[in-house]
């Protein structure tokens, strides 16, 4: 290398860390916030609606959004410093599962009925979905595994499923590690990733979720204390109980794409019906009670009989993640007041 | 001073010898060591921030994005024999080497530019992997000719061990980024498109195009030179090897998500598991590519295989703990330190001067299609009997493949040494 090159390469070089050092510079200096302020909007009240809904930025839609109690037709933002991307809560337990201050990292708080946090569980990946079991017991967290890139494609995803004891906000148990029966047979393959807990709420250690492997979609339904799921059938994603655990609200891929159709199938005969809703729902439904589903679109939170008949209806605009709120959650709204 | 010399004690064994051996590693190599580096930071910060990206800022379903890959399998590997042929007919690695780097920074431009849709960054995700696929096979040329046949698995060696240091500080950067400025993903695509620009400035400024050992024959090599290699008795029984090795041989990945099944501790853990083997690997590839050149590299790339019978082992046993694990990922790690580049050394050392970077083009093509089935049929294996039983097929496999590659690679050796 003459004298030359290495005066260009040492120019080159220093122009490099320059730009390099002014660019994330500016980009430091820049709004950088991960929790957001919008605040979402009543659409049609329902009478005697005790709803927990999560705020989303409509410009920024991935931002952490404020927890909000839908009472009686008002809206009451909780206080606290809850915010996130994703929450449940039931018989005084909830999740709230978002970006961590750092914006790189996600992490899972574990609150209380005070909505005081309790414990933080570090996330491996993107929040996809949760679910607290009826009685306060188990709670469920999914997320989409990322960082594994340099070993396989940059854009291939995997879930990861992991059940917690709300009391201690300990991991008891990862669906991957379950042993898995189809027709009576172990059932095994190398790309199986499992998401969309819901819990039997007779029974919280009784719950359903999906699988998915090659393409298919299945309904299983699991022990946590046995550590084993049984394929009960396919075309199910993201099950959800109803409050009397007999029927459960799913979505329904339509061909390979992106786009999912809401269906309610009865637990005894897994005969199913579709719910009038036209918009593709990509959400784990919720029910308002044993007649009423509400779920979002990533924008709004719908509602729509769970009998496939009438239509969807806007509850709350500018918000995801509804949550029934049961007896506890209800002398939460109140105390709030 | 840089150069390896070929003395006679590179011929005679002095693996007990009282000086340690100074590590000679030509600048030709080192500083496409360097080149090799600064794109793997560039590409590694983009590979690991991307699907944050697409999912945070374009609001893409995770789940919906496997389209986006599938593209380029496939193409890749016919594009590294292309490449490595052009490579050696126009007898200009350097230059084609950099049209590849070239491809691959000017995607990262054109992420900064228009990587707002889907299908846009399917497109510059390709581009890369053509890059990649185009520049691999005259780069190793490049290292093969700058450096002298009797220290080739230690230049290999050292060109792994700064290639994956790259692919560990690009991660790194990117997330320093974000915590500095979060969820500006512009910041890191930018930084990206500077490492890239810089890998190619030091590739131009700093690397010997006609490399000490390049061929001072005038004839271009013909077509049916370059498909004759396949012909020539060494190297074919190099390749037939090469092939039974790598189909039998389980990907990282798949290893990875093997473990992730057997073992019951906090799930934050698991991306250590991908850094200590890294770590492993960068640590061992120079020492043991300097042990391969001394005491043979058949014995160490053979060894190296075996390593795998560690890892299969671990992967059988039925509760894994923290010692069993760091002993797989150490096995794991040194098994990509005495293959990665022991292999392109043994290839190199045999191949005629002037068909290079076409015979290394057509092993890492062989290698490439061979860890394809093996992943193809690890997966069925897996679905149809059962983990257990698919690596206990496939360890059964490892002995066979083995049990043919030492004649083979001996055999291969032996004429080496006689032509």
């Amino acid at each position: 290398m003459d004298s030359r090159s290495k005066k260009i390469l040492a120019v080159i070089i220093a122009l490099c860390v320059v730009c390099a050092c002014a660019y994330i510079a500016i980009a430091a200096l820049g709004p950088n916030q991960t929790t957001t302020d919008a605040q979402p909007r009543v659409g049609a009240a329902l009478a005697n609606t005790d709803l927990m809904v999560r705020a989303v930025d409509p410009k920024e839609p991935t931002l952490n959004g404020r927890v909000y109690v839908l009472d009686d037709g008002h809206l009451r933002k909780q206080s606290g410093e809850l915010a996130c991307e994703r929450v449940y809560f039931a018989a005084g337990h909830g999740i709230c599962m978002g970006v961590a201050p750092s914006g790189v990292e996600y992490t899972a708080s574990v609150f209380n009925s005070k909505l005081q946090r309790e414990h933080t569980i570090a996330l491996t990946g993107l929040p996809s979905r949760t679910r607290v079991s009826p009685d306060g017991r188990y709670g469920a967290m999914t997320v989409f595994v990322t960082g594994d890139s340099y070993l396989s494609s940059p854009t291939a995803f995997s879930t990861r499923t992991s059940i917690l004891e709300m009391a201690s906000g300990r991991q008891v148990g990862q669906l991957e590690q379950f042993k898995v029966e189809k027709d009576g047979v172990p059932f095994d393959a190398v790309d199986f990733n499992f998401w969309g807990v819901t819990f039997d709420p007779n029974d919280s250690d009784h719950f359903y979720a999906t699988l998915g492997t090659g393409g298919d979609h299945y309904l299983v339904e699991g022990s946590i204390s046995g550590e084993k799921m049984t394929v009960l059938r396919e075309g199910v994603e993201c099950p959800s109980l109803s409050p009397d655990g007999a029927q459960i609200a799913y979505k329904s891929r339509i061909g390979n794409e992106a786009h999912w159709h809401l269906r309610v199938l009865d637990v005894a005969t897994l005969d199913d019906h579709p719910v009038a809703e036209e918009r593709s729902i990509d959400d784990q439904v919720e029910w308002l009670d044993n007649d009423t589903l509400v779920y979002s679109d990533g924008r709004n939170v719908y509602t729509a009989p769970a009998d496939g008949s009438g239509a969807s209806a806007v509850l709350v605009r500018d918000a995801t993640s509804p949550v029934r709120l049961d007896q506890s959650g209800q002398e939460l709204a109140h105390s709030q007041r | 001073m840089y150069q390896v010399e070929a003395s006679k004690a590179l011929l005679k064994p002095r693996l007990w010898a009282r000086t340690p051996a100074r590590l000679k590693v030509p600048r030709n190599v080192v500083m496409l060591g360097f080149v090799s580096m600064l794109t793997d930071i560039s590409s590694e910060m983009v590979a690991t921030v991307l699907p944050l990206y697409l999912v945070f800022t374009l609001g893409a379903s995770p789940l919906a994005l496997g389209a986006i890959d599938g593209a380029y399998r496939g193409a890749a590997a016919l594009v590294q024999v292309a490449s490595g042929f052009a490579s050696d007919r126009f007898r200009r690695p350097k230059e084609v080497a950099g049209l590849g780097y070239g491809i691959s920074a000017v995607g990262k431009v054109a992420l900064v530019a228009a990587g707002n849709t889907i299908g846009g960054i399917g497109a510059i995700v390709t581009f890369d992997r053509v890059g990649k696929g185009i520049r691999t096979a005259p780069r190793d040329a490049l290292i093969s000719l700058s450096s002298s046949k009797a220290g080739l698995a230690t230049a290999f060696g050292v060109h792994r061990a700064m290639d994956s240091a790259g692919a560990m500080l690009g991660p790194l950067v990117a997330f320093g980024i974000l915590l500095a400025a979060p969820a500006r993903f512009d910041a890191v695509f930018v930084v990206s498109t500077l490492f890239a620009a810089l890998g190619v400035a030091v590739l131009a400024l700093t690397v010997q195009g006609k490399p000490k050992r390049a061929s001072r024959d005038p004839n271009a090599p013909s077509l049916r030179s370059a498909a004759g290699l396949v012909r020539d008795p060494r190297f074919a029984l190099l390749l037939v090897a090469a092939a039974g090795l790598s189909i039998a041989s389980v990907s990282d990945a798949l290893i990875y998500v093997g473990l992730q099944r057997k073992i019951d501790f906090e799930p934050a853990f698991f991306p250590l598991l991908y850094v200590i083997t890294a770590v492993i690997f960068m640590a061992f590839a120079i020492p043991v590519g300097q042990l391969a050149d001394r005491i043979g590299r058949v014995p160490v790339l053979v060894s190296g295989y075996a390593l795998l019978f560690i890892v299969y082992g671990t992967l059988l046993i039925g509760s894994l703990g923290y010692f069993e694990l760091l002993l797989c990922l150490v096995a794991l790690g040194g098994f990509f330190a005495a293959t990665e580049g022991v292999m392109p050394a043994l290839a190199g050392a045999m191949l005629p001067e002037k068909l290079q970077a076409s015979g290394l083009g057509i092993l890492t093509t062989v290698v490439s299609i061979g860890s394809l089935l093996s992943s193809l049929a690890f997966g069925a294996l897996w679905f149809a009997i059962g983990l257990q039983s698919a690596v206990i097929v496939f360890a059964a496999a490892l002995a066979l493949a083995i049990l043919l590659a030492v004649p083979l690679l001996v055999r291969s050796q032996r004429a080496a040494l006689d032509g």
